[in-house]
């Protein structure tokens, strides 16, 4: 979960999510070298008497700026399209369930388990206990395996959503009348939170998303729900 | 500021250059930048030497950082990147080993098995 002044990203709990970390370590300092340099052009323009009017061109300098440019954009656009290539993958998922958004909460199908199916609702303040998490607590619980690839089938039912749960790294379209899959394996057992991330109406603030992440053991003795 | 709450984790330690590059806790970075301003002194001062032009041996010691900490940035992160395939690997592998010890999945009692035949 992330706290109340954060400004970089969560701890990561799945393979994608620590290349993800990894690449944005190395965009941001790329962006350092970048900000580094344009800084000193900047001391150096305040600096400088800019009395020299005669420069006519500066064939060496218009050629150093456009090929520089374009050998950071490499840089930072392979890594990018190497994890790109990865979130897409699909290999062989051992769970598949669907989520369906509405306005405005989140209905959930177990597939594979008999059709279960329930919605998950947030929790009221007024229904809040002590150490439950307000505006992010639901109640009924998405619970799932670690270590075992999960393919999430999301959807709409209404307006456009987004299933979202940062320390995945997953961010996925529900887009109505379309089905979009994504998967991921969980390496860390634990509670782990996220919201919608599209704006679908009055209520967009208040249909959190809440993954209960639990060994494949303890899973597979029967799914733990807090109906 | 106040003492954290328990429950609350600790705030890392963390050194932020230009307010969002995190030397302390992102691997490499500090190699990388120390490494950087010791080329960017050696290139900026070799230049000085030389030429005995300041404003220009300036703009080569900030080159000489650019240059050099991108370099040994590249070296570490691909050495880093092979170090984590690795790790994987291994890991992947103790809990398959862990998983089919004993068994007739075991890759191990296959090999011996057909070695023997």
């Amino acid at each position: 979960m992330a706290h109340a002044a954060q400004v970089g990203l969560q701890d990561a709990t799945s393979p994608i999510m620590e290349e993800l970390i990894t690449f944005h370590d190395h965009a941001l300092m790329i962006i350092f070298l970048i900000c580094f340099l344009v800084l000193y052009a900047l001391f150096l323009t305040l600096t400088t008497k800019l009395t020299n009017t005669n420069i006519s061109d500066a064939q060496e300098m218009e050629t150093v700026w456009t090929i520089l440019p374009a050998i950071i954009l490499v840089l930072i656009a392979l890594p990018s399209l190497r994890i790109l290539y990865m979130t897409d993958e699909v290999n062989d998922p051992s769970l598949t369930i669907k989520s369906i958004g509405h306005q405005w909460y989140w209905t959930y199908e177990y597939t594979d388990y008999g059709g279960l199916i329930f919605n998950s609702y947030m929790l009221p303040p007024l229904f809040l206990e002590p150490g439950d998490l307000r505006l992010l607590d639901v109640d009924n619980r998405v619970v799932l395996p670690i270590e075992a690839p999960i393919r999430m089938m999301i959807t709409s039912q209404d307006v456009l959503h987004s299933w979202a749960v940062p320390t995945l790294g997953l961010k996925t379209d529900a887009i109505p009348g379309r089905l979009n899959q994504t998967t991921f394996t969980a390496t860390r057992p634990g509670v782990y939170y996220g919201q919608c991330s599209e704006i679908c109406g009055a209520n967009h603030s208040f249909m959190p998303i809440v993954l209960e992440l639990i060994p494949l053991k303890i899973f597979e003795m029967g799914p733990v729900f807090t109906l | 500021a106040a003492p954290p709450e328990p429950g609350e984790p600790e705030e890392r330690k963390s050194l932020k250059l230009l307010g969002f590059l995190d030397v302390e806790n992102t691997p490499c970075a500090r190699h990388s930048i120390l490494y950087g301003s010791l080329g960017s002194v050696v290139a900026g001062f070799g230049h000085f030497l030389f030429t005995s032009r300041i404003r220009r041996s300036c703009d080569v010691g900030v080159g000489g950082f650019i240059l050099v900490t991108l370099g040994c940035w590249f070296h570490c992160r691909y050495n880093y990147a092979k170090q984590r395939i690795q790790e994987r690997i291994a890991r992947e592998e103790i809990k398959k080993k862990i998983l089919y010890e004993g068994t007739h999945l075991d890759p191990e009692r296959k090999h011996n098995g057909s070695s023997s035949n």
